[in-house]
Parts: C-alpha cells; sequence; structure tokens
C-alpha cells in the first residue's frame, strides 16, 4: 500500500467502534466527495426547499380559506402554485431521495462509496446552483406562473413575456443534468460496486428500488430535456416548435412533458416503497415477506411507468382508441402496487410489532398510499377523469401519493436511519407527536380535496365565488395546511434537540437486517473497517440470528479490497463547474459576456476536472462486479440516455415532417450527394477510432497518435461540410426561424454537431496527451470509451443521415 | 371467465332511482355538512354524457370504496393482534408463500376487469360522432372569455351558452391563444380547447336549467375568472331567445342614446361589435349584451354599476384582462353601460 499516491488521504481502520479523525471546516463541506457528508448536504438543502415549498403552500391555503379572499393577487397565487409544485417535486422530494440515496446506498451493499465520488459531488452542487437559480426570481420579482408543468402556448414568449418563464425553463435543465449525472453514478455503484456474494437479488429492497429510479431517471429526463430544448428555442430564438400557425402542434409539449412527467412520479415515490420494505421487516422483526416479489413489481412499475403518460392527457382529445389504450394500461399499474401493499401486510402478519416512530410512518404510508392508489384507480377511467381532472379531486389524489407515500416514507427513513447518520437518537416522544399530528392535519387538508373536487372545485384558481357549495370545507383544508406546518416544526424541535445531545446509539439499535448497521454509528469515512462479507438476503441479520432455522453461517473470512481503505481526496473542481453553470444561467438572463465567462469557467473546470487524477495510481484499476470498468458502465448508461435524447429529437422530426406551412421544403433544399461524402467521413472517422484503441491497447504509442489524430481530423471534416451545409441553405432561405423544417433540422442536426464537437475536443485532448508522453496502454480505457461516445456519435448520425436525406 | 362475467352484470347494473355515487362517498366522508348537488357538482348528471360517467362513477367508487375498507381493516387488525408484548419470542421468520402471492396478483386483476369493460363502452358510446341533426356550436376559449357562434343560425354570444333541452348538441372546441378546457360538469366531462385542433363534446341536455362551468385548463392570470353558463330552455324558450338574438337592437333613448354616442366616438368599435353599430372582432359580441346575466365571463351580476365600473378599471374588476381602460369621464362611461345594459 506505500505506492499510494499523494493525493490520497490515508485513513487507516483503527479498533473498532473508533471513530477515524475526519476534516472539519466549511471548506472540507465545500470540497467533500465523501458520499456520507453528499447525502447530508442533499438533506440540509432539501429540508430548506421543502420548508420554502411549505411556506408557498400555506399562502395558497391562505388565499383559498374563504371565497373572494385578497390575501395575495392573480398573480402572485399563479406562481405560488407553480414555484409550490416545482419545488416541491425537484427541490424537495427528489433531493430528499437522494440523500438517503447518498448516504445508504454504499452502506447498504457494501462498498467504500460510490463509483464516481467528484461526479456526486457535482450533482450537488449543480442541484443546489438550479435551485437557488429558480428561487432567485422571487427576489427579482418575476417568479415563474405557468404551472410546473408549463403548457405551452402560454408559456411561449407571446403569452407570458419577461424573464419569469425563463427561469423556469433554464433551472429545469440545471436540475434535469444534475439528476442524469447522480443517476449514471448510482446505476454504476449499484451495479458495480458489490462485494462478492452481494447478488443482485440479495440487495435490500431500497437500493433495488433506488435502481430502478436511477433508471427511470436516465430514460425520462431526457424528454422533457428536449422538450425544454424546443420551448428556450422558441422562446429566446424565435424557432416555431410550439407555433400553431407554422404547423406546430401544442400536443407535443405535452407528450414530451408527461412522458418524462409519469415516470417522475415513481421516480419520486419508489424510494420511499424501498423504504418502507427496510423499515417493516425490522420493526416486525420479520423478513420481508415474498421479497423477490416485491422487487419485481417494483420493477415492473418502473416499466409501466413508461407506457401510461397519455392518462394525464384524457382530456386533450387524443380520440377514444388512445383513451382507451392508456387507461388499460394504467389500470394494469394497480397490479404490482397492490402485490406490494399485500406483501407488505404479510410482512406485518405475525410479526411482533415494535411501535417506533418510523413503524408509524411506514404504517401511515401504507394506509394514506392505498386511498392514493385508490383514488387514482377512479381516473385510470377516462371518462371519469374527465370529471375530475384539474379538480381538486386530482389534488388530493396526488397529496396522498406523495405526502402520503414518499414524504411518510421519508419520514419513517429518517427517523430509522437517524442514529446512523448522527450516532444520536430521535425523541420517540415529540416523534409520535410529529407522527399524528402529521397524519390527523394532512387528512385534514386533504380528504376534504376529494369532495371539493367532486362538487365541482377546479385547481389553479386564485378565487372562488360562495354559493357553491366549497365555503367550508376549504376552511377546513387550510386549517389542516397549518397543522401540516405545525408537525413539520415538531420534527424540527426534534431534530434541534437530538443534535445537541449526547451521541449514544450503538451500532445496530434496532436490531436491523442489513449491512449499514454492521458498522460504526456514524459510520466512519471509509464505511467499513473490512469489506463486509454477505452470507444471502437479510445479511447481518442471518450474521446474528442465523437461517430460518436459526442455523448461523460459517464466518466468512473478509471480501477481498482491490482498493484498501483509500479516501478519494476532496475536490474543488465540482462547485468550480456548478458555478460555472450558475454564472451562465445568469448570463442566459441578462448578458451575453456573462454566459460567456460561465460556459468557460465550466469547460476549464470540466477539463481540470477530468485532468485531476490522471496518473493516479488508485484510479488505474476501477473493474467492478459485474466484470466492467466503472468508466466503461458508466458511458454505457450515459449513452441510453442519448439514445432517449436523440429519440425524442428524432420522432420529433418525423412527427412535424410535411407540416411545413411555407418552404423552403426538404426536397428543395438537401444536398444528398454532399452529404454522402460527410456520412462516408464520419464512417471513415470510426473506423479510425478503432484502429487507435487497437493501437494503445498493444502499447503502440506512435499509431495511437497517429489514428487519434486521424480520428479527430474526421470529424472536424464532418463538422466543416455540417458548417458549409447550414451557410448554403441559410443563403438560400431556411433558417431555424423560417419554418418547422428549419427549426427541426437545425436544432436535430445542430445537437449532433454539438455532440461532435465535443467527441472532437475529447480525441484531440488524448492527442496531446499522447504526444506528451501523458497517454499510454494503461489509459487503454479512457481511450476506449472516448471511443464508445465517438461510435454512438456515428450511429445517431446514420439514423438522421437515413430519416432526412434517404427516406424522400 | 363466465362467472366474471356475472359479477360485471350484476355490479354494473345501474341502481335506479338514486345516484349511485353519493352512498359510498357520502359514508366515506362522515360529513353530515355534505351537499352533492352543489351548482358544479360532478354527481348530478342533467344529460346522456354526464349520466354515462356517473353510471361509470358508481362501479368504480364502490369497487375502490370496498378494496380500500377491507386493505385499511385488515391493516388495523394486523396492527391490534401482534403488538408488541413484552416477552414476546422472536415470530417464524416466513420467506413468503407463492400460492398466497399468486392469488393477490390475479385478483386484482379480475377486480380491474369490473372497471375496464364498462370504462370501454362508455369510452366509445361517448365519444361517437355526432348524430345527423345535432344542434353544432362552435366554441372559442379565450384569454379569459368563451365565444359561442351558432353557425347554422347566424348568431354570435359569449359566456352564456342557451340550448334547447332534449336536442343533441355538438360543441366544435377551438381556440386562438393558449389551451383552454370545456367544463360544464352537471352537462358532462371537460374536453380541451387547444389551439391548432378541433376538438367535440357532444350530449343532449335532458332537463331545463341554467349550469354554471368553468375553463378547467389553467389558461394564465385570469385563469379564475374565466365562467361560463349553460342555460338549458324549454324549446319554445328556445326559440323566443333566438329569435330575439337575430333581432337587430333598437334606437336607444335617454342616456342609453348619449351611451351609443360615447360608443362610436371612442376606441370600443375597434374590438366589438354591435349590429348596426360596429364591427370589432377581437372582444365580446355586445349586440345583446343586455340579455345576459353576469359580466366579464361570470364575475359580476350584468347591472349598470357594474358595467361602469369596469369600463373605467378593466384590470382592476379583472386581474389581467385584456380590455384596455378607454379614457373617459365617469359620466360618459355610466351613460355607456346604460346603453350596453339597455341591448337586450
Amino acid at each position: 500500500m506505500a505506492t499510494r499516491g499523494a493525493a490520497f488521504q490515508h485513513a487507516v481502520p483503527t479498533a473498532a467502534g473508533a471513530h477515524a479523525p475526519a476534516a472539519t471546516g466549511v471548506w472540507s463541506w465545500i470540497t467533500t466527495v465523501d458520499h456520507k457528508r453528499i447525502g447530508i448536504l442533499y438533506g440540509i438543502s432539501a429540508f430548506v426547499f421543502f420548508l420554502i415549498g411549505g411556506i408557498e403552500a400555506l399562502i395558497i391555503r391562505l388565499q383559498l380559506a374563504t371565497p373572494g379572499a385578497h390575501v395575495v393577487s392573480a398573480e402572485t397565487f399563479n406562481a405560488l402554485f407553480t414555484m409550490h409544485g416545482t419545488t416541491m417535486v425537484f427541490l424537495a422530494v427528489m433531493p430528499f431521495n437522494a440523500a438517503f440515496m447518498n448516504y445508504m446506498l454504499p452502506l447498504m451493499i457494501g462498498a467504500r462509496d460510490v463509483a464516481f465520488p467528484r461526479l456526486n459531488a457535482l450533482s450537488f452542487w449543480i442541484f443546489l446552483i438550479g435551485g437557488l437559480f429558480v428561487n432567485a426570481s422571487f427576489l427579482v420579482g418575476t417568479p415563474p406562473d405557468g404551472g410546473w408543468f408549463g403548457y405551452t402556448s402560454l408559456t411561449l414568449r407571446q403569452f407570458s413575456p419577461g424573464p419569469a418563464v425563463d427561469f423556469w425553463v433554464i433551472s429545469l435543465q440545471v436540475l434535469g443534468a444534475s439528476s442524469v449525472i447522480a443517476a449514471v453514478n448510482f446505476i454504476v455503484t449499484i451495479l458495480n460496486m458489490r462485494p462478492p456474494g452481494m447478488t443482485l437479488m440479495r440487495m435490500p429492497v431500497f437500493v433495488w428500488m433506488s435502481l430502478v429510479v436511477q433508471f427511470l431517471i436516465v430514460l425520462a429526463f431526457p424528454a422533457v430535456t428536449v422538450g425544454l430544448i424546443f420551448l428556450t428555442f422558441d422562446r429566446f430564438f424565435g424557432t416555431r416548435f410550439y407555433d400553431v400557425l407554422a404547423g406546430g402542434d401544442l400536443h407535443l409539449w405535452q407528450h414530451l412533458f408527461w412522458i418524462f412527467g409519469h415516470p417522475e412520479v415513481y421516480i419520486l415515490v419508489l424510494p420511499a416503497l424501498g423504504i418502507v420494505s427496510e423499515v417493516l421487516p425490522v420493526f416486525a422483526r420479520k423478513p420481508l415477506f415474498g421479497a423477490p416479489v416485491v422487487i419485481y413489481s417494483g420493477v415492473l412499475i418502473g416499466f409501466f411507468g413508461f407506457g401510461v403518460w397519455s392518462h394525464h392527457m384524457f382530456a386533450v382529445g387524443m380520440g377514444p382508441v388512445a383513451d382507451a389504450a392508456f387507461s388499460v394500461g394504467t389500470m394494469l399499474i394497480a397490479i404490482p402496487t397492490g402485490v406490494k401493499i399485500f406483501n407488505w401486510l404479510a410482512t406485518l402478519w405475525g410479526g411482533t410489532l415494535r411501535p417506533t416512530v418510523a413503524l408509524h410512518f411506514a404504517v401511515g404510508l401504507i394506509a394514506l398510499f392505498t386511498l392514493g392508489g385508490l383514488s387514482g384507480i377512479m381516473h385510470a377511467s377516462p371518462p371519469i377523469d374527465l370529471q375530475q381532472t384539474d379538480t381538486y379531486f386530482v389534488v388530493a389524489h396526488f397529496h396522498y401519493v406523495l405526502i402520503g407515500g414518499a414524504l411518510f416514507g421519508l419520514f419513517s427513513g429518517a427517523y430509522y436511519w437517524w442514529p446512523k447518520i448522527t450516532g444520536r437518537f430521535l425523541s420517540e416522544g415529540l416523534g409520535r407527536l410529529h407522527f399524528w399530528l402529521l397524519f390527523v392535519a394532512f387528512n385534514l387538508t386533504f380528504f376534504p380535496q376529494h369532495y371539493l373536487g367532486a362538487i365541482g372545485m377546479p385547481r389553479r384558481i386564485y378565487t372562488y365565488q360562495t354559493g357553491m357549495g366549497w365555503d367550508g370545507w376549504n376552511m377546513v383544508s387550510t386549517i389542516g395546511a397549518f397543522g401540516i406546518g405545525l408537525a413539520v416544526f415538531v420534527f424540527l424541535v426534534n431534530a434541534a434537540r437530538s443534535l445537541r445531545g449526547p451521541r449514544t446509539a450503538p451500532n445496530d439499535p434496532w436490531d436491523a437486517r442489513t449491512l449499514e448497521w454492521r458498522t460504526s454509528s456514524p459510520p466512519p469515512p471509509y464505511d467499513f473497517e473490512t469489506i463486509p462479507p454477505v452470507y444471502g438476503r437479510d445479511t447481518f441479520w442471518r450474521e446474528k440470528y442465523g437461517d430460518r432455522r436459526g442455523r448461523k453461517p460459517v464466518p466468512l473470512p473478509p471480501a477481498p479490497d482491490p482498493h484498501g481503505t483509500h479516501l478519494p481526496a476532496p475536490s474543488t473542481w465540482p462547485i468550480v463547474m456548478g458555478l460555472g453553470i450558475g454564472l451562465g444561467a445568469v448570463g442566459a438572463l441578462t448578458s451575453l459576456a456573462l454566459l460567456i465567462v460561465g460556459a468557460l469557467i465550466l469547460v476549464l473546470g470540466a477539463f481540470s476536472f477530468a485532468l485531476e487524477h490522471h496518473r493516479n495510481p488508485m484510479h488505474e484499476h476501477q473493474v467492478g462486479s459485474i466484470g466492467l470498468d466503472h468508466r466503461k458502465l458508466g458511458i454505457w448508461t450515459f449513452l441510453a440516455s442519448e439514445c432517449m435524447f436523440f429519440g425524442s429529437l428524432i420522432a420529433t422530426y418525423m412527427a412535424y415532417r410535411g407540416k411545413s406551412v411555407v418552404g423552403p421544403y426538404p426536397h428543395e433544399i438537401l444536398n444528398l450527394p454532399l452529404t454522402t461524402v460527410s456520412t462516408f467521413d464520419l464512417l471513415m472517422s470510426s473506423l479510425l477510432m478503432v484502429l487507435a484503441l487497437d493501437a494503445i491497447t498493444r502499447g503502440d504509442l506512435a499509431k495511437t497518435r497517429l489514428w487519434l489524430a486521424g480520428t479527430a481530423l474526421f470529424g472536424l471534416i464532418f463538422l466543416g461540410f455540417q458548417v458549409y451545409e447550414f451557410a448554403s441553405f441559410v443563403h438560400e432561405g431556411l433558417t431555424l426561424q423560417q419554418n418547422l423544417f428549419g427549426s427541426t433540422f437545425f436544432v436535430l442536426t445542430g445537437f449532433h454537431g454539438g455532440h461532435v464537437t465535443i467527441g472532437v475536443a475529447w480525441l484531440l485532448t488524448l492527442w496531446i496527451m499522447a504526444l506528451r508522453g501523458r497517454l499510454d496502454r494503461r489509459d487503454a480505457v479512457k481511450v476506449e470509451i472516448a471511443g464508445l461516445y465517438w461510435h454512438f456519435v456515428d450511429i445517431v448520425w446514420i439514423v438522421i443521415f437515413t430519416l432526412i436525406y434517404l427516406v424522400p | 371467465m363466465e362467472k366474471a362475467a356475472a359479477i360485471v352484470s350484476c355490479v354494473t347494473r345501474p341502481a335506479p332511482g338514486r345516484p349511485p355515487v353519493s352512498v359510498p362517498l357520502a359514508v366515506a366522508m362522515l360529513a353530515g355538512g355534505c351537499a352533492w348537488d352543489g351548482p358544479m357538482s360532478t354527481l348530478t348528471g342533467r344529460s346522456d354524457l354526464a349520466r354515462s360517467t356517473l353510471y361509470l362513477y358508481g362501479i368504480v367508487t364502490w369497487a375502490t370504496v370496498i378494496i380500500g375498507s377491507v386493505v385499511i381493516g385488515l391493516l388495523a387488525w394486523i396492527l391490534f393482534r401482534y403488538r408488541d408484548r413484552p416477552g414476546a419470542p422472536l415470530p417464524r421468520q416466513i420467506a413468503g408463500h407463492s400460492l398466497l402471492e399468486i392469488s393477490w396478483t390475479i385478483l386484482p386483476a379480475l377486480i380491474l376487469l369490473v372497471i375496464a369493460i364498462p370504462t370501454m363502452q362508455v369510452i366509445f358510446r361517448t365519444q361517437a360522432p355526432p348524430k345527423p341533426g345535432a344542434l353544432e356550436i362552435q366554441v372559442l376559449g379565450k384569454q379569459w372569455w368563451w365565444e359561442f357562434r351558432y353557425p347554422s343560425l347566424e348568431l354570435v354570444t359569449a359566456n352564456e351558452l342557451h340550448v334547447p333541452v332534449g336536442r343533441t348538441v355538438s360543441l366544435r372546441l377551438e381556440g386562438p391563444d393558449v389551451i383552454h378546457s370545456f367544463w360544464v360538469p352537471q352537462l358532462g366531462g371537460k374536453r380541451d380547447v387547444v389551439p391548432g385542433r378541433v376538438n367535440r363534446i357532444t350530449f343532449t341536455p335532458d332537463t331545463p336549467g341554467d349550469y354554471p362551468g368553468q375553463c378547467a385548463e389553467y389558461c394564465g392570470t385570469s385563469h379564475a375568472n374565466m365562467a361560463m353558463r349553460v342555460i338549458v330552455d324549454r324549446p319554445a324558450d328556445f326559440e323566443k331567445w333566438v329569435a330575439t338574438q337575430k333581432a337587430t337592437p333598437g334606437e336607444p333613448a335617454g342616456a342609453a342614446a348619449e351611451g351609443k354616442g360615447v360608443f362610436t366616438k371612442s376606441a370600443c368599435v375597434g374590438c366589438h361589435t354591435i349590429k348596426g353599430v360596429s364591427a370589432g372582432a377581437l372582444g365580446p359580441d355586445l349586440t345583446h349584451f343586455g340579455s345576459r346575466q353576469t359580466l366579464a365571463a361570470g364575475m359580476f351580476p350584468n347591472t349598470v354599476e357594474n358595467v361602469t365600473a369596469w369600463i373605467r378599471m378593466p384590470t382592476v374588476m379583472k386581474p389581467g384582462a385584456k380590455m384596455p381602460a378607454v379614457p373617459m369621464t365617469e359620466a360618459e362611461a355610466k351613460a355607456l353601460a346604460t346603453y350596453l345594459v339597455s341591448l337586450k
């Protein structure tokens, strides 16, 4: 171990239970790459945003308490419900989930950190910047007011002038980037960082649900990213994507938004269902009933979740066939959801139920999520949905799912894992007060909203007239909402008191079943002194109590530990990149110069980030439990996301084909011979890329330099063709703004060209490193991942070339 | 399968003489203060469309209330029965039971059939193309008011839609600006008004009355103030209403005549049509403005005072209103209001 790089802090395990000295101070938090600290940062930020979103909700409820109230203006009210939804979805529940995933996933699978610790820090800082940016809109007096769903044409410049919607569009893109980066990281961590014995089916259900959620994020976010790109281009550059007069279709946004938006529901709620699946067995002192079925049902919910987005669109006029199809698909989701609930009940059945606060919240989730699911079945039936959608009935439904489901699960997890994270207990007495206040106040707030919706109260109205029968129950709902506020305050008091108290929590205070309880509370920076052995599902329980018949496993030697107990060094580059993005976002709304400065900081930060650990011996060997290098698995996962990104762009091009109302039209302008040559050039660059990888694998550095330069050169030639093509099109009258063809063509091929440009920069960087003798056969994997990206971009071009140029 | 079909036919038979939904919902609410027939209640159908929704609503409500009660009841019983007692031994470590798990996968699927089959029937029945002879009305949703055009009768009105009882009405929903949603709960479910597309709602009202409705898709600042009403007239009343609307209003006298002078000399004429006086197209047609009960898409009673205030400061009366405050004195505004209200 003496060869360890100087960039690493040495943290030598000491006697059992001792805490290794950890760095302290603000700077150590800013530069931290420790998954546990990043988890805490996520948790605290999410809680602050949760309080902001809660205050917004209370103002909304004050305004609606009585008919014709004047607490806030119409404009303010519309901004409040927009920001309440945006905040709770993107800035509270998602980062709460991220907090637990960050802290717990590595511990639960017996790993020492995530696969890419610095990327983890990067996702956090980007998230924080995105959250601060969208909330900064309040400070300049223009909060977004187009709804969290941002339907066009209302969100176009014509109907929403000013920067309000710009804040929303840009911050959502920033937050999406953060989520996708984190998702790639978690997928690689879960698949590739498991110690021997931790097979997929032995993973705790929370880990499984997190894995499903990360795949949902990777595959669902690109759709809304593309929708937001169109909206940004329409608002800033005058493209025609959502311009009805130019032939645009407003359903396009709704499809792109809900292809993301429905999986997003499961992104929000599945982690909580995972937490409950951990908490119930511990406090029933029984294994999870039918764990494989609970896992499969979670996977199925995620899978079905991609096929039902249009049930948010029954009112838009898709026609009876589409309504029927999406209705049946939606009803099918009830089956795996029901299976989960029955398996939970069976887990409790026959157990010895220890009524801890964590169990209170888990049981509360079962009850409330069941109600939310059942009202969901009602609007799976389109005729009923047409009476319920956009009324308070739906508001009640999704709060039962997202508070009764997600938030109750998160509170359950908070009480369950608090001793592990802080080394202290939360008060059970205050916790019970917190639970009962929240349970009663929640039902008081939202159960009457079913009734309000049924007797016709629409959503998103800032005022209503008396005489509709809505007055009394709105007042009740408002009183309930303040009760929720009080319950959250009780939790704050509980947390503050606990943090001031002594560290009394033992390693395994609940007599739990999974690996995170096998290390100290709080865990040392390196998580485990030795990588824990895995004997089966609930491996820690098995170690303590044996299997079903009480037979204890034969103790295994500590698992092999290829990396030693090193800790990754802190890094400043994640926050630098985050600041670059923040400056760029501010620049997008204020000045081009600032935008360029932000972009430069981002690019320089990215290069420094990428090269920070080059030649660090600890970073050379990253082959994980499924036999793939982390970086390769990471790039594969990222490319899956890219498939959805280009898929959405290409699908839009195809949907808008022939819909332009003015010329120039494709057949008048496309230059097939020229593009055939450039396509051939790009294909040949892939061949050179293969040669470059072959050369570096063999250690032939001269050839490596040659083929890398060749690939980059062919890429540059392709870009040259594209610049020429764009210029000649503009000369012939086809611009971004001219018609739908111009908008879809330039945005699709332009984003592809952007990808080629990044690829060329990547290859040239490798080439320069090779010239300076900083690249040899140890770095073959770096060339290989650049190659995977390069081949992917080429394949995308073949699809684009076929669909745009070849298909008449 | 036969058994399933039997269950379906048993459950789906509508209960005669009472709204099938209200009983379980009322039980669920446990609240004496709830009335189920408010002006915008979705639980009192007054057209074939609303009634077929209610029939489904009944089935699904019963199914969900029963499932919910069973699950919550079972949960409560388990919590009581298996609560921790001092000295309790370690429970049996049961990992699962295949037969049980298979059965509670299949059971929900069967229950879903009970919901899915009638759902499919109602979807296709309610979205069938309108029969010939239906009264076609063009509905234009605009920020933040409704325009109703009767092509066959050559009539245009705003915010208050008159239809005859017992005749099938086919609404052609179109919009020039942003997405709105047409919704009159007692007459049926909502349907979006999407710029660039044509949507349809077809229904046959079966009870005369005055049914309030509201835009149900968030459409900007005054989304809350985009109400409407559908007045279902007896056939004779409808004929009378049509005749009044087709007539050119008579020449006003007194203050109203003065108001007409204000109207013709001001910017009003650029946006509003009054048959024989002006031909503006942006704002509502005012030819029979006085025959409407409310002002500003259902916000205020249509009185001279309210109309005066509206003319003087539209955005105070209705946030974001697109009508500019045309400069005029209080007296001029009042005369103008008197004129407008006189246009019966």
